[in-house]
């Protein structure tokens, strides 16, 4: 059995009603012969078989209402002709055994429909934009990709920061710059005028290297004797003030001009401290005479002040002798500049577990490095090295 | 909640709007008694009465500017354009009335009106049912356009037109009508205008659409997702006057990749409106030459061809290749 439902009669109605039959079940119709006439809200229409064949079964009776693809006419099966094949693509054929729909207007049309759920998740969202690493015109893109460069590597010149043709050509291919693709980073050279303590920095160490003969000695203190937890530091300016006591040569001022050496009886220790405006060199007062705890104490206070900013200028002026502890970053040795009219600076490096060789073998030993400078114009090679002898020692003692 | 047709969701917004503002009133043709072809009004003059649900006579100027008038004297008209291409008769009154009255006044008078137009085509309808002409009225100073692609936003976003103060083209996708369905409350509460909707993250590539087009788009993405393990950004525009570009720059700030998709007529379209802006804000943050995937620069076909016409799916996923690998 074939079932021929009422197709749309094409003006996007959805129903119509029966008039009058033209067949009767048992007639054998032909295509496009009128099957029957069926009123629409427009006009009243004869609708034409779709196929010829014999039916079977009419549904509805005259003054029934049907609605649009619901079934109109049973014809008997397979025994019957076939369709012809100028209906066998009928679009309302298709519409085989759809359950009337639900009204969906009066559309000239096809409406899809489904009873299909959607979950959707909608997201406003206002953020700001990062911006992506590179940038780049897509062209200038295609051409690196084309040279097998990483744009990320390559030094960006454009006025927004981007990336031009003219950079990936100056660029060699396949050669990582050094620095990591920052755009203000890698912008062209930037000349700054040295202001503030960089700026006495850059005079003063112009008139050390033209006026001083500096000479540097280099030597180790052994710590291996050390007992228990000792303060560097602390220790180091205990033996500072020995080795000063010493040898007074180099805790001294020498005027070139006069070539007047004075000689200080007390030791006014210069700390050179490194800080994001530059170097400043605090003074500790007469430290030679303070004990270890007092030491420590005043290293705490002038560290504190110093990194604050809060220094008086009278708390900076007018050393005797100058340590640079240096190590506490990296750097072994060093040769340490003398600001004049000093005559002597003591560097400390990298405090180190070194091989050495022992009586009978070789062994690890915890040991200073120790860099010392001094003006040979007033102080002799024998003053130097005696008092870098006593300062090792000092610093060799146990406590 | 109910499950509701985007059709249904119009109806429902519609009333909800009747019932809490008196000022509402529904006019249009066939929208009364018939309850509008696309049954978007069914109902509601039982419901309302023909005094705030008024069948009008077969001319739109007359109704656009019947609403601009009303809404001139402090009611909220919302005016139903019964198809797509019955809306041109209404642009002389759109754009000499409705979008600059509040200057021609100097603000004494809004026009706190809608206009609901039906939009696009793939429903086998006349080529006249057919249109996507939203650039049109994107182009008009002082007009919003808003298009929804759900349910949800429709009934969010036609509720916040009602509520708008000035003039909003809203245009409803036909396709969409009836293709789905989904879970609306229908609580008056409207979404914000002007806002884009991020309905997929992603971050190789954004593609940006609006309308029914987001039916193949979202399609077009999940394929994507799932086949070549492409993770695509789907940004609904929502409203299309003005666009939302802080969204689109931020997304494609990150993707670097654009393709927008958009049914209406490739020249003039809206999609050349976005490129143009993207590409004069976001050039140097683009790996690849902005793509459209657009409807051709003819009239609608008739539906033999229509299947053609229409951006498909795997259009949409060529031009994502095609930014994928410049």
């Amino acid at each position: 059995m074939k079932t021929f439902h009422l197709p749309d009669l094409g003006e996007g109605l959805t129903e119509a009603e029966i008039v009058e039959w033209h067949v009767q079940v048992g007639d054998t119709v032909t295509t496009d012969q009128p099957l029957v006439a069926m009123e629409t809200a427009k006009a009243v229409v004869d609708v034409p078989a779709p196929w010829s064949g014999r039916i079977s079964a009419l549904h509805g009776k005259p003054g029934d209402i049907i609605p649009t693809h619901a079934p109109l006419v049973d014809f008997e099966g397979p025994g019957g002709e076939q369709p012809s094949p100028t209906t066998t693509t009928h679009p309302t054929a298709k519409a085989v055994s759809a359950p009337p729909r639900e009204d969906q207007g009066s559309v000239v049309g096809h409406m899809p429909a489904a009873e299909s759920v959607v979950a959707e998740q909608a997201i406003i969202r206002k953020r700001p934009a990062e911006k992506r690493t590179v940038k780049a015109l897509p062209k200038v893109r295609r051409r690196a990709r084309e040279l097998g460069i990483d744009l990320r590597r390559v030094a960006a010149s454009g006025r927004h920061g981007e990336t031009t043709l003219a950079d990936l050509e100056a660029h060699p291919a396949g050669t990582p710059t050094a620095a990591p693709r920052a755009p203000s980073a890698n912008r062209a050279s930037q000349t700054e005028t040295l202001r503030g303590t960089r700026r006495i920095m850059a005079q003063t160490m112009s008139l050390a290297r033209d006026q001083v003969a500096a000479t540097t000695l280099f030597d180790d203190a052994d710590l291996e004797a050390w007992q228990g937890r000792q303060d560097i530091t602390v220790r180091v300016i205990r033996a500072l003030a020995k080795a000063c006591t010493a040898q007074p040569a180099l805790n001294a001022w020498f005027n070139g001009e006069t070539l007047e050496h004075t000689l200080h009886g007390h030791l006014d220790l210069g700390l050179a401290v490194d800080t994001p405006d530059g170097l400043i060199v605090p003074v500790l007062r007469d430290i030679g005479r303070a004990a270890p705890g007092e030491i420590r104490q005043e290293l705490e206070r002038v560290k504190k002040k110093t990194q604050a900013r809060a220094l008086e200028p009278g708390e900076m002026t007018h050393p005797t002798f100058t340590l640079s502890n240096f190590g506490m970053i990296a750097g072994r040795y060093a040769t340490p500049v003398i600001v004049p009219p000093m005559v002597a600076i003591l560097g400390v490096g990298r405090l180190c577990h070194d091989v050495v060789a022992v009586m009978g073998g070789i062994a690890t030993h915890r040991r200073l490095p120790l860099s010392l400078t001094f003006d040979h114009r007033c102080v002799t090679g024998g003053d130097a090295c005696r008092f870098l002898r006593t300062l090792i020692d000092d610093l060799a003692e146990p406590s | 909640m109910a499950k509701v047709t985007l059709v249904e969701a119009v109806n429902l917004a519609l009333a909800r709007a009747l019932a809490d503002d008196p000022r509402v009133v529904l006019l249009g043709e066939d929208i009364g008694v018939n309850g509008g072809v696309f049954r978007a009004t069914v109902g509601l003059q039982e419901r309302f009465g023909p005094n705030r649900v008024l069948d009008t006579p077969l001319a739109e100027s007359m109704i656009a500017g019947l609403a601009i008038g009303m809404a001139a004297m402090g009611m909220r008209p919302v005016a139903e354009i019964q198809f797509s291409g019955f809306i041109y008769p209404t642009i002389d009154q759109m754009i000499n009335h409705a979008g600059r009255l509040r200057t021609r006044t100097r603000g004494r008078l809004s026009v706190p009106m809608v206009l609901r137009a039906p939009s696009g085509a793939g429903i086998h309808a006349p080529e006249h049912h057919s249109e996507s002409n939203e650039s049109l009225f994107a182009h008009m100073p002082g007009i919003r356009v808003v298009m929804p692609s759900s349910p949800t936003r429709a009934y969010g976003l036609l509720l916040a037109a009602i509520q708008d103060p000035d003039p909003v083209v809203f245009f409803e996708p036909t396709r969409l009508y009836r293709l789905n369905k989904q879970e609306v409350e229908d609580d008056g509460q409207p979404l914000p205008l002007d806002t884009c909707f991020v309905l997929r993250e992603g971050h190789d590539l954004t593609f940006v659409s609006w309308g029914a087009m987001l039916h193949e788009t979202l399609e077009a993405a999940r394929l994507l997702a799932e086949t070549e393990q492409v993770s695509a950004e789907v940004i609904d525009l929502g409203t299309l006057s003005p666009i939302d570009y802080e969204t689109i720059l931020e997304s494609v700030g990150r993707t670097g990749r654009l393709v927008i998709v958009h049914e209406a007529p490739r020249t003039a379209g809206l999609g050349a409106e976005i490129a143009a802006e993207v590409a004069e804000r976001a050039l140097y943050e683009l790996e690849a030459p902005i793509v459209r995937v657009t409807g051709y620069d003819v009239v609608t076909p008739f539906f033999k061809l229509e299947h053609d016409f229409m951006p498909s799916v795997d259009r949409i996923r060529r031009a994502a290749h095609q930014v994928l690998e410049p």
